[in-house]
């Protein structure tokens, strides 16, 4: 009797058997699971580009702040010939000297050697936007290396304060978001470059949208304007947005403009 | 987390070893998902505003 008794006793102690998970509970599980690494991942992309991407662009601007110190401290500066740029499709006017008449002394530009792809040359600063009032350095190139750094400037066109049409591209909610604001600029707010020749101003003439390959905004345009691109809308990279300005003032405003 | 174990326990060597293992293979997937998402985000997202 006792030996019948043992094995009842040990079974009843043996945790109930659970039949196997059907099909469909591993199937649901399984699209469970995915769901919940989709979106940590999307989490981790959204944090990604929001924070660890301006930590970096952060972290290289006050490098390149630096190195713009030593820039303008080294820099060469030069006068060359004010030469009006070619724009395409319309009459160049003449150099300012040789209209206002032959015996005028020629005038000159200040001009600087260009920098290196990927060094700072220029601190780019908005009064009228907190995201720039305190200025961000400006690299030459616009690859998507160099613009990690924050704002680079297309070298094909002249550098800031030079004759023609100097852009300047920028990104707007990753790299530290220089140019996140840039919608909120009026006709009339003022842009400041410093470069080694000096602050140049410029006041805004118009915001526009355009197309990612509408090159056209680039090209060379009488006077000195500079153009500020940015990708639009927010967190897209459909458009973009571009600001116009032209030169008022800084070291080359009064050959530029005929007021010297 | 009974993926991560089963890997875990697929690790070759001893605990120090299965570890230090671990830490490499994860610094790794980090910095893979690190550029994953950099080439997402200047893709799609924020190209930095270039035209042409």
């Amino acid at each position: 009797m006792t030996q019948v008794a043992e094995p009842t006793a040990a079974a009843a102690e043996e945790p109930p058997q659970l039949p196997p998970p059907s099909r469909g509970y591993r199937l649901l599980r399984a699209a469970g699971w995915t769901l919940v690494w989709l979106g940590g991942l999307t989490l981790g992309f959204v944090a990604h580009q929001l924070w660890i991407t301006s930590w970096f662009a952060k972290a290289n601007q006050a490098e390149l702040a630096v190195e713009l110190e030593q820039r303008f401290a080294a820099v060469e500066i030069v006068e060359v010939p004010y030469e009006p740029p070619e724009v395409p499709g319309e009459t160049v006017p003449p150099a300012p000297s040789i209209a206002q008449g032959a015996t005028e002394a020629p005038r000159f530009l200040k001009a600087e050697s260009a920098p290196e792809e990927g060094s700072a040359f220029a601190e780019i600063r908005i009064p009228s936007l907190e995201s720039l009032r305190e200025g961000w350095t400006v690299v030459e190139g616009v690859s998507l290396s160099i613009l990690k750094n924050g704002a680079g400037h297309m070298p094909w066109t002249p550098l800031p304060g030079q004759p023609g049409n100097s852009v300047i591209s920028g990104h707007r909610t990753t790299y530290g978001q220089p140019f996140h604001d840039l919608d909120l600029l009026e006709p009339g707010d003022t842009i400041e470059v410093e470069t080694a020749l000096g602050v140049h101003v410029y006041s805004v003439k118009e915001v526009i949208v355009v197309k990612p390959h509408d090159v056209w905004v680039t090209h060379p345009r009488p006077g000195a304007w500079l153009t500020l691109t940015t990708c639009n809308p927010k967190f897209s990279a459909r458009e973009r947005l571009v600001v116009a300005a032209e030169l008022v003032a800084g070291p080359n405003a009064s050959v530029i403009l005929g007021r010297a | 987390m009974e993926i991560a174990k089963r890997i875990y326990g697929y690790l070759p060597g001893s605990t120090p070893i299965k570890v230090a293992t671990s830490i490499v293979l994860i610094a790794m997937a980090l910095v893979a998902l690190h550029f994953f998402y950099e080439w997402v985000g200047s893709t799609f997202l924020d190209t930095g505003g270039t035209v042409g």
